[in-house]
């Protein structure tokens, strides 16, 4: 699988190394410069510098051909419309957003997002479980 | 009219003020309180203002309730941000349904993309490049 990963923070460095540890094609997107050479340095000549919401860079990366876009920047809004500009732009077929308010995980499935991951929420369910004492079985991705 | 703005910028403040002071029922959303005391100082936002100012995230679906986006008949959003102005105004149209929706985008590259989507989009850097061309070659 080709997957592009936006935002080279903390979640996007760990799931870039973990997936091209699974063998999977990865692009990693980061648009600070200083954090791209870092990344760079760690992951290998895989990481792009540049603005994942930006069409002219996108087009770049050979996302026409990507199996999935990772959104993962700190910012909903900014993950929001990477996913979105993936989908109806590049028609990339399955689109992933971190979201950090719990209440977009709804809402970006409504507004055309694959699937949509909250921290938050993943940890809320496993809590709410642990204290009811069962199985962590609720999981909190926005399926279509 | 009842009308939902969030960014309280120059854009932003100075449509609140002139709706407001048309008679329609104004409130502006921005998350700094400095926004809203930097216009009221200018003059833009003065006692004559007559809306309401909700302090917080334009693109928090909870806030956007409680600063009234139900009952709003028209939604304008004039952030400093593109994302910003497109992910609020997509939950006004297509979350609470706004009948009027209209998003700033400064990149022409962004409107292309989302231009098809029932939300009125102004861009005012082809509207202001046109303009100061015309300017010029006067």
């Amino acid at each position: 699988m080709y997957l592009i990963v936006i935002g080279g923070g903390t979640v996007g460095y760990y799931l870039s190394r973990d997936l091209i540890e699974r063998g999977e094609e990865v692009t990693l997107v980061e648009k600070d410069g200083a954090r791209a050479e870092w990344l760079e340095s760690q992951l290998g000549s895989i990481v792009m510098r540049g603005d994942g919401d930006e069409l002219s860079f996108l087009a770049t990366t050979g996302i026409e051909r990507a199996d999935a876009v990772l959104a993962v920047t700190g910012d909903d809004e900014d993950n929001l419309v990477s996913c979105q500009l993936a989908k109806r732009k590049f028609h990339v077929p399955k689109t992933v957003a971190r979201v950090n308010n719990p209440a977009n995980v709804r809402i970006f499935k409504t507004l055309g997002v694959d699937v949509a991951l909250s921290a938050t929420e993943v940890l809320l369910d496993l809590i709410e479980s642990e204290l009811a004492n069962k199985e962590p079985a609720r999981r909190s991705a926005a399926q279509p | 009219m009842r009308v939902l703005i969030v960014g309280c910028g120059r854009v932003g403040s100075r449509l609140a003020a002139d709706m407001s002071a048309e008679g329609h029922e104004v409130t502006i959303v921005d998350r700094n309180q400095r926004q809203f005391d930097l216009f009221a100082t200018r003059g833009v936002l003065g006692p004559a203002f007559k809306g309401n100012f909700v302090i917080g995230d334009g693109c928090d679906s909870e806030l956007l309730k409680r600063a009234g986006v139900e009952g709003a008949d028209a939604f304008i959003a004039v952030t400093e941000g593109d994302n910003r102005n497109i992910m609020a105004s997509e939950i006004a149209h297509h979350v609470f349904k706004v009948p009027r929706v209209v998003c700033r985008l400064y990149d022409p590259a962004r409107e292309d993309a989302f231009k098809n989507s029932g939300i009125h989009f102004y861009c005012p850097t082809l509207v202001g490049a046109a303009a100061i061309h015309k300017l010029v070659e006067e």
